[in-house]
């Protein structure tokens, strides 16, 4: 018995040992961002390196706002990542609504074709489309970013919006019809409102995909003023000196949006993932 | 309102949000009837207004997804300058150069071990992690939520989380190594020699929690009795692993080292970022990072096409042999 009981307590031990392991290496290096982003200048570069800020700070925050275009940078960020999910949303939901409403020749063919395109990986894409982009001239506009991570999403958000779709009974319209509403009017009132956490699940996958996107956005897109903030955090590391600190702050910022709204849909995730939600 | 009254439509509703068969596994006759709602309606309009609203999606796949694929097939058949409007047909001559071109073959190499070495470890630690994970602990939900935080991260992020945490003169991990007597100087991470292993290990802090939520979520879906059963019969853990975990896995599996191979092999942002002014770049030189370069450095919008067709074409090819090898678990999957 008491064996037994020696064994039972060690695997516990071990489990929470693990757990904590793991936590660390995933979270480690985030709160190691967020103590140099309030570190002063002299401190980032302190030996041994103090874990806790013995002297916090705003001033990097102070700096990233007013000497870098970082605002201008997170605006254009949150512009063309919010189009983006518009875009996608609207197209993919009626089109997730033809393949799990409508019977028509090819639907299963059409459905094969999008799901193949899901593989494409961005770089097999950004090159040409760079090329037609300049041939059509709307190269160095928001407009051609919207539209490449409209592409770029699209596949994934119907996948997924499909699956939404089809966990909705049809019974519910078909009552919604019988009682004389019409389609439009089942949809709005009867559909939507059911597929309202699908709905909002899948923009905010859109809108971190977007949001997080780099390689289209360093193609597509010259002038500094209409850079989003991914590319233009990029240049900053440029600079001659590495200004460690300010980094770290611009670093925090672009996460806590993309954070706050992965915790908001982190209880979708996994019925997401089991769609194929997430591409990268 | 078209319902009778509210208390239908409340005692329908938790039954189709909260299925928990999920959402991939719907009950497969909900498309099927799907056709029949406007029952008294003519069948031709009912195939229209499914066409028009597929139409906006396939519209946009095809002019900005498929077009431009298929149009990099007739790019790598031109000499082409990035910027300027000239283009001159010159057939295969892009890939009779490539094929001469050291550059080349080592990204080719560098692009294989990049992702062989991720792959590899993302799956380990991925799966591991899904076994912990799985077991119920306190503040299991927290982990789980806190494990997935690298992979949700824009990656410019990452990047710049571990050159710092990397930096050869103020980095926390040269601080460690040191003070732990593990090395005696100063170890350059992202210099010439290490930049490939820096670039690696990063890479599998970035992607495993793919594969730790792929994973989790069918681990989730085994029935408890099996272990159950299992253990009366004086099973080990490692012998349950294998004969319960393992196959109801296999499937899950399957796709996720697809998906993996694909992604790790076309990964550019990642490593692209990571060579960017740390002076070694040219030492993680992978095939999209190369592509990339043809085009924007070098303006020579052919050859880059020409990179990414052959990267297309051994990744089709690689698949195939992949389903191939793997049709068993193919069907399962």
């Amino acid at each position: 018995m008491n064996r037994w009981r020696f064994q039972q307590l060690s695997n516990r031990s071990f489990l929470y040992v693990g757990a904590t392991l793991l936590a660390l290496l995933a979270a480690f290096p985030f709160l190691w961002m967020v103590s140099t982003s309030f570190k002063p200048p002299v401190e980032v570069f302190a030996q041994p390196p103090t874990f806790i800020p013995q002297d916090p700070t705003w001033d990097n925050f102070y700096r990233l706002f007013t000497t870098t275009n970082f605002l201008t940078y997170f605006r254009n960020s949150l512009i063309v990542s919010g189009l983006a999910v518009l875009l996608t949303m609207v197209v993919s939901a009626f089109g997730a609504y033809s393949l799990t409403r409508y019977q028509y020749l090819g639907r299963e063919k059409i459905a094969g074709l999008i799901l193949c395109t899901y593989m494409f990986a961005p770089i097999m894409v950004v090159i040409p489309f760079f090329i037609l982009v300049k041939k059509v001239g709307i190269e160095n506009t928001h407009f051609a970013l919207v539209l490449a991570f409209t592409s770029f999403c699209l596949p994934f958000t119907l996948w997924l919006m499909r699956a939404f779709f089809k966990t909705i009974p049809v019974q519910l319209e078909e009552a919604a019809l019988v009682d004389g509403a019409g389609r439009v009017r089942a949809v709005i009132y009867v559909v939507l409102p059911l597929a309202l956490p699908g709905i909002i699940a899948t923009s905010i996958f859109t809108f971190i995909l977007a949001w997080n996107d780099y390689i289209f956005t360093r193609i597509l897109i010259t002038s500094d003023e209409l850079k989003t903030l991914p590319v233009g955090v990029q240049d900053l590391f440029h600079s001659a000196l590495i200004d460690w600190g300010l980094i770290m702050a611009a670093g925090m910022m672009i996460t806590i949006p993309a954070l706050l709204f992965f915790v908001a849909v982190q209880r979708y995730l996994i019925r997401g993932w089991g769609a194929g939600a997430v591409k990268g | 309102m078209a319902f009778h009254s509210d208390r239908e439509l409340r005692r329908a509703a938790p039954a189709a949000t909260d299925s928990p068969s999920g959402a991939i596994t719907a009950d497969p006759n909900v498309t099927r009837r799907g056709g029949l709602i406007p029952v008294t309606k003519p069948k031709r309009r009912e195939q229209l207004t499914g066409y028009l609203t597929i139409a906006p999606a396939f519209i946009l796949i095809i002019g900005l997804t498929l077009y431009p694929v298929a149009y990099s097939i007739w790019l790598s058949l031109l000499e082409k300058h990035s910027f300027f409007p000239q283009e001159r047909f010159v057939g295969l001559e892009n890939y009779f150069y490539l094929s001469k071109d050291p550059e080349f073959w080592t990204s080719l190499w560098l692009g294989v071990v990049y992702s062989i070495w991720t792959i590899v470890f993302q799956l380990i630690l991925g799966v591991a992690a899904a076994l912990l994970l799985n077991q119920s602990f306190v503040g299991r939900g927290l982990v789980r939520g806190i494990v997935l935080f690298p992979y949700m991260i824009p990656t410019i992020v990452a990047v710049i989380l571990w050159k710092w945490l990397l930096n050869d003169m103020y980095g926390i991990v040269n601080y460690w190594l040191l003070t732990l007597g593990i090395v005696r100087d100063p170890v350059s991470w992202l210099g010439t020699d290490h930049i490939m292993l820096s670039t690696i290990i990063m890479s599998i802090w970035q992607f495993f929690p793919f594969v730790l939520l792929s994973i989790l979520a069918r681990l989730q879906t085994i029935p408890e009795a099996l272990y159950e059963a299992a253990k009366m019969d004086g099973a080990s853990p490692f012998r349950r692993f294998v004969h319960i975990t393992l196959p109801q896995i296999r499937g899950i599996l399957f796709v996720v080292i697809l998906l993996r191979s694909i992604w790790m092999f076309t990964k550019f942002d990642t490593v692209w970022l990571m060579g960017e002014g740390a002076g070694a770049g040219r030492f993680i030189r992978t095939l999209p990072v190369y592509a990339y370069m043809r085009t924007l450095t070098y303006y020579q919008a052919g050859l880059g096409a020409a990179l990414a067709v052959i990267m297309f074409a051994i990744l089709v090819v690689c698949t195939v042999i992949y389903f191939g090898l793997f049709r068993e678990e193919a069907d399962i999957g």
